[in-house]
């Protein structure tokens, strides 16, 4: 076989490297895009995730699972030592459960005395988490809830029930983003129990994040209970967030409630917007009907 | 002979772009939500660049920019500039692999951690020029230095499991030239 370096092979270099060249030119363009109008690109971003992700549930789910199992299958080693650790945790809390039952009852009885409306907007959807960001940068979950069938609303508040866990950032039709705390660019206002300072929680990309902006630092110590503050309307307030632990750098960070090494299904608050007080007279509660407001003294009656 | 080429070469951009939707895949599991300990090689990159390296047609640069568009979309990266990057960086060792060819496997090692250092700084330098945020110096040396580390293995499989080899002195391409 000869060598055909005909005449093609000349012309061809010239243009491939042309193609090359525009080739890097659209992909600079499109981070450029990105750069300019980053809502509309992570809009865009969002419905090639929705488009692509959900499809993918049928293999993700399981597979997650199997190799879950696997690592499950792992600690069997621990077995015995496992068993007496729960049975001892049983114990506790079954002393917890006793105290938690009389607690509730007496709620039950302070709410009936009250006459206590719990907000019924303060409701919850409950999404299974399908995916992760897949770069270690960024800290982000995707859950398989979204704007077309749940109405999942950017901002919005994610809990694991145990604690908050992020908020919701990019909605798709089947699916929504969720940001974790301990992302870069995650920011939340909170305040820290019991002395009552703001502090603004911000996440470093490490599994403990940093409260910033403590008033008085000197009255915040490790262990403290920190909860979403409400402040700037982004959050429901009184969220339990984790408690403050001091660094080894010296810093306060805080110590999630959520657990975030087992994020499987999670719950997102639907929150509305707050009333806005604008003047004197924005100030007034919601009209009772008046066939209500006329059963009420019979109730208290009847109670009494 | 031309046909058989022709065809092998469509069955190998086959099995490269199944392979990268297995690394994609996997990626993409939520085994470990939330801060990882340590972050891990961009096994991604090495693998398109131990492909390149071996068999340059099976990999076209066309599907080497759609894809890494696509894993910077779905891995919430600023979407292009990695891509970018990573064509940038293809193309340069593409035009190597007739001087490679002949090399130690030690070489070779020493050409791709050269190029990921500098594909790394050059990220790093046009999102410092774009004011964008970035993760922590650490975190990206460590990932750095795990994808150096790791491309040996990257490339025994691709090797030994995929039958992706070097182009040996008699070989021609569907034409009938030497490559």
């Amino acid at each position: 076989m000869a060598r055909q370096s005909g005449s093609s092979e000349e012309y061809a270099r010239p243009i491939r490297r042309l193609l090359v060249g525009a080739l890097l030119v659209c992909l600079f363009a499109i981070f450029l895009v990105w750069r300019i109008d980053s809502p509309r690109a992570e809009r865009f971003r969002a419905a090639l995730v929705d488009a692509v992700v959900p499809n993918m549930e049928w293999a993700l789910v399981p597979v997650t699972k199997a190799v879950e199992l696997a690592q499950g299958v792992q600690s069997y080693a621990r077995l015995q030592q496992q068993n007496q650790d729960l049975r001892r945790e049983l114990q506790q809390m079954k002393a917890w459960k006793e105290a938690a039952l009389q607690l509730e009852q007496e709620n039950a009885k302070l709410l009936d005395l009250n006459k206590v409306r719990l907000d019924p907007a303060l409701t919850v959807v409950t999404g299974q988490v399908l995916a992760d960001s897949g770069s270690p940068f960024r800290q982000s979950v995707l859950l398989n809830v979204g704007a077309a069938r749940d109405g999942i609303k950017d901002g919005w508040a994610v809990t694991d029930g145990l604690g908050l866990v992020g908020r919701i950032s990019g909605v798709g039709d089947k699916s929504s983003r969720v940001l974790l705390l301990t992302d870069a660019a995650s920011r939340v206002p909170v305040t820290i129990q019991p002395s009552g300072q703001r502090a603004m929680l911000s996440g470093d990309n490490s599994a403990l994040p940093v409260l910033d902006f403590i008033e008085v630092p000197e009255e915040v110590r490790p262990g403290d209970r920190v909860v979403s503050s409400g402040d700037g309307g982004v959050f429901p307030a009184g969220l339990l967030v984790g408690s403050v632990v001091l660094a080894r750098d010296g810093r306060l960070r805080l110590r999630l409630s959520a657990d975030y090494e087992r994020l499987e299904f999670l719950r997102v608050l639907r929150a509305q917007p707050a009333d806005r007080l604008d003047g004197p007279a924005g100030l007034i509660g919601p009209l009772l009907p008046e066939a209500e407001a006329s059963l009420q003294p019979v109730e208290e009656g009847a109670d009494g | 002979m031309a046909e058989l080429t022709a065809t092998n070469r469509w069955t190998m951009r086959g099995v490269f772009l199944g392979l990268v939707a297995l690394i994609v895949f996997m990626k993409l599991l939520p085994l470990n939500p939330g801060p990882g300990r340590f972050p891990g090689p961009d096994i991604l990159v090495l693998v398109t660049f131990a492909w390149v390296l071996r068999r340059p047609e099976y990999v076209p640069v066309w599907m080497i920019a759609g894809i890494f568009l696509a894993a910077d979309l779905l891995f919430m990266r600023p979407p292009g500039l990695w891509a970018g990057i990573v064509v940038i960086a293809s193309e340069t060792l593409r035009a190597r692999t007739v001087q490679l060819r002949d090399q130690s496997v030690l070489v070779e090692w020493l050409t791709v951690a050269v190029t990921v250092t500098g594909m790394f700084l050059a990220y790093a330098l046009v999102l410092a020029l774009f004011f964008v945020d970035q993760p922590g110096l650490g975190a990206t040396l460590i990932r750095l230095i795990s994808t150096i580390l790791v491309y040996p293995l990257v490339v025994v499989l691709a090797t030994r499991a995929l039958g992706v080899r070097k182009m040996t002195g008699g070989e021609t391409d569907q034409f009938g030239r030497v490559r």
